[in-house]
């Protein structure tokens, strides 16, 4: 536990780090409140597929589906709202049913993941693997590979407007970051995923239903990748299936930079949250100093590599520490009886 | 025959077969020697890419930097071989393939002295190779124009020639040669030596293979700049096929396909098992699939659809399979 909570204050310690010294170099533009502002537009679409690849991470699967899943709630939605001037509803109804659409494609999508999953047991890097093909497949099949655009002036309130001075989707992001922290830590469903996480035969044998555990998980992922469509829909008023490809290693990466266990059973949302930060201000921070923008991948294989040699040797150093402790507990009794037996 | 029909890559063949007849069926084109020359002449760099994947993936890792090393190594290749002035595709194999191997010396570097999951050190040395080819090395484009002709006459080279009815030659490339030497040297080592078989072990039970005293370091450096050698060999037939080099090609299109074609050959995602005919199956459908949808009058908007389709089917149906089993052994044991 010691290990894994620290690896929040390494993170805290990188971002408080890159934020110094890009403060200390181009003080008036990276500390200004536009750029903190731009930074908060920016991350959270791929900031909430991260999260579902940190849940699905929790119970050691990975959703490699995210963004597809984005791109076909997306452009089914998209294809309803660009068309509020002809459906002959008043708009207000179209935009909420608009929302509704992409919600209900991503829970769709998340339910054949998780069936595949849970019930013909695939594993969960492959099953999204193949829906992630399959889900890019429709959407390019909807737009013939076009892009669509042109929605209601109020629902680009999502992706571009303000609220109390924060931008709309950062203030999404908030919330449904500290919902899936309770979920994770306060409800029976995220105790099932870290258990199901470390072990899946535990989990069976402790009466989780594991089927159901990881459908539910794969719902979640499915319903972040909706909301993370809205808001991208939203903020460029348009979509074009493959919108964000890239997202998808990203936010495998800023999970376990966020400390998740790949291989399941660990996973925190402030972790996550802390990476996010971190990543973004790296990328901010590059290109407001002047580095091209090809430089910020090599920053990230460069961080994600440091992080987790340092994490190397803070457990070797822990491990040896836990070694001495036991054998000085052990050796005075030991020694003890040795001392005692001899005269008798 | 029991066996053969208990076998992943019976099925598999099987599907290719009907999927082949259908569409000779509905055209004609696509079962003539041309074509098959042609479709192996696309295909031969996913193969070997696929041969790569599948050695990481047999030993319980999973390397995803291979479209990264191949990138890197053919821009790279390319650009070297302009400056230097020497037009020789030998020299080229050889600078590529020192560029694939040491990136396969930093993946198992990481992944054996500090004991990172593979898919992490891989995901990071794959952003961080890339990332530092286009930041320090430029990316610039090269087209057909001034791409050294070495790799052209490389990419036209056939090792056999047949003519047309109107008189004009068609041929089996060269590059079937590199793959059936990729493959019989890939064969071998997994088959022949002990190395392979330790391979095979690792991914069935690495503890059990660190007790028995086998070096599992050293067997961690080979397989994972073996794997960056067969990526580099593969970003130099690119650049001689596509005859243009930049310095985002393959990045994006191969990672997803090369995993497709090694799953649904049959290999297991854990590691330990899986079957080198079934890799190259898996690549034959996956090309097919991505390659021929045309021949059948479809448009190349359902391609990735289809491939999505055939993966989610596949898997699904090795995995019932595998249950249904699993069931019935069960039973047996309670008699």
């Amino acid at each position: 536990m010691n290990t894994k909570l620290s690896n929040n204050l390494t993170l805290l310690f990188i971002f408080i780090g890159i934020t110094a010294l890009i403060s200390v170099f181009l003080p008036d533009e990276f500390l200004s409140l536009r750029n903190f502002a731009s930074m908060g537009r920016q991350f959270p679409e791929y900031g909430l597929l991260a999260l579902a690849n940190m849940l699905a991470m929790t119970t050691g699967g990975i959703d490699l589906s995210v963004v597809s899943i984005a791109s076909l709630s997306g452009v089914v939605s998209a294809s309803f709202l660009s068309q509020y001037q002809t459906v002959g509803m008043p708009v207000g109804t179209v935009i909420v049913l608009g929302i509704l659409i992409a919600l209900a494609v991503s829970v769709v999508c998340g339910l054949l993941n998780g069936v595949i999953i849970a019930y013909v047991r695939v594993p969960a890097i492959i099953a999204t693997l193949g829906t992630q093909g399959l889900f890019l497949g429709v959407s390019i099949i909807i737009t013939k590979g076009h892009g669509i655009g042109g929605f209601p002036d109020a629902f680009l309130f999502i992706g571009n407007g303000s609220v109390l001075g924060m931008p709309t989707q950062f203030i999404i992001f908030v919330v449904i970051a500290l919902l899936a922290g309770l979920l994770l830590t306060r409800t029976p469903q995220g105790f099932s995923m870290l258990m199901y996480g470390s072990s899946p035969q535990v989990a069976r044998f402790s009466g989780i239903a594991n089927e159901m555990v990881l459908i539910k998980t794969y719902l979640l992922t499915g319903l972040l990748s909706g909301v993370a469509s809205l808001i991208i829909i939203s903020g460029v008023n348009s979509i074009r299936p493959g919108y964000g490809a890239e997202y998808l290693l990203l936010s495998v990466l800023i999970a376990i930079l966020g400390g998740t266990d790949p291989v399941g059973g660990f996973g925190t949302v402030l972790g996550l949250t802390l990476a996010i930060f971190v990543m973004q201000a790296l990328q901010s921070g590059l290109n407001i100093l002047g580095f091209s923008p090809f430089f910020k991948k090599f920053m990230w294989g460069l961080l994600l590599l440091l992080v987790m040699v340092f994490h190397y040797y803070r457990r070797m150093l822990a491990q040896r520490r836990a070694i001495r402790k036991s054998a000085a507990q052990n050796a005075p009794p030991g020694s003890k009886e040795a001392a005692g037996g001899q005269p008798a | 025959m029991r066996t053969l029909l208990r076998r992943n890559e019976f099925y598999l063949f099987l599907v290719i077969v009907v999927f082949s007849l259908a569409i000779t069926i509905v055209n004609p084109a696509f079962f003539t020697i041309e074509n098959m020359f042609d479709l192996m002449r696309s295909s031969a760099g996913m193969a070997i890419l696929a041969v790569g994947f599948f050695v990481v993936l047999l030993s319980g890792g999973i390397d995803i930097s291979f479209p990264a090393v191949a990138c890197v190594a053919q821009y790279i290749t390319v650009n070297a071989i302009i400056a230097l002035g020497i037009d020789n595709i030998w020299l080229a194999f050889a600078i590529a393939s020192a560029i694939g191997i040491a990136f396969g010396a930093a993946n198992a570097f990481f992944i054996s002295y500090f004991r990172i999951p593979t898919l992490i050190v891989t995901l990071a040395t794959m952003n961080l190779f890339h990332g530092a080819m286009l930041e320090f090395v430029g990316t610039k484009a090269i087209n057909a124009g001034q791409l050294p002709s070495a790799f052209k006459s490389f990419g036209l080279a056939d090792v056999l020639s047949l003519q047309r009815a109107d008189g004009s030659t068609y041929g089996l490339s060269v590059f079937f040669l590199v793959l059936v030497g990729v493959v019989l040297v890939t064969w071998v080592i997994l088959r022949y030596t002990v190395l392979g078989r330790v391979i095979y072990a690792m991914g069935g039970n690495l503890e059990a293979v660190k007790r028995s005293g086998f070096n599992i370091r050293r067997t961690q450096f080979f397989i994972y700049c073996y794997a960056g050698l067969l990526a580099s060999i593969m970003g130099v037939i690119y650049v001689s096929l596509i005859r243009f080099s930049s310095s985002s090609v393959i990045i994006d299109s191969e990672l997803l396909h090369v995993i497709a074609a090694v799953i649904l050959g049959g290999a297991s995602i854990m590691g330990g098992s899986g079957t080198l005919t079934g890799t190259l199956l898996g690549v034959v459908m996956i090309s097919i699939l991505e390659k021929n949808l045309v021949l059948l009058g479809l448009s190349n908007f359902v391609q990735q659809f289809f491939v999505g389709l055939i993966i989610v089917l596949g898997v699904s149906i090795t995995h019932i399979q595998k249950q249904i089993r699993n069931r019935r052994s069960l039973t047996l044991v309670r008699e």
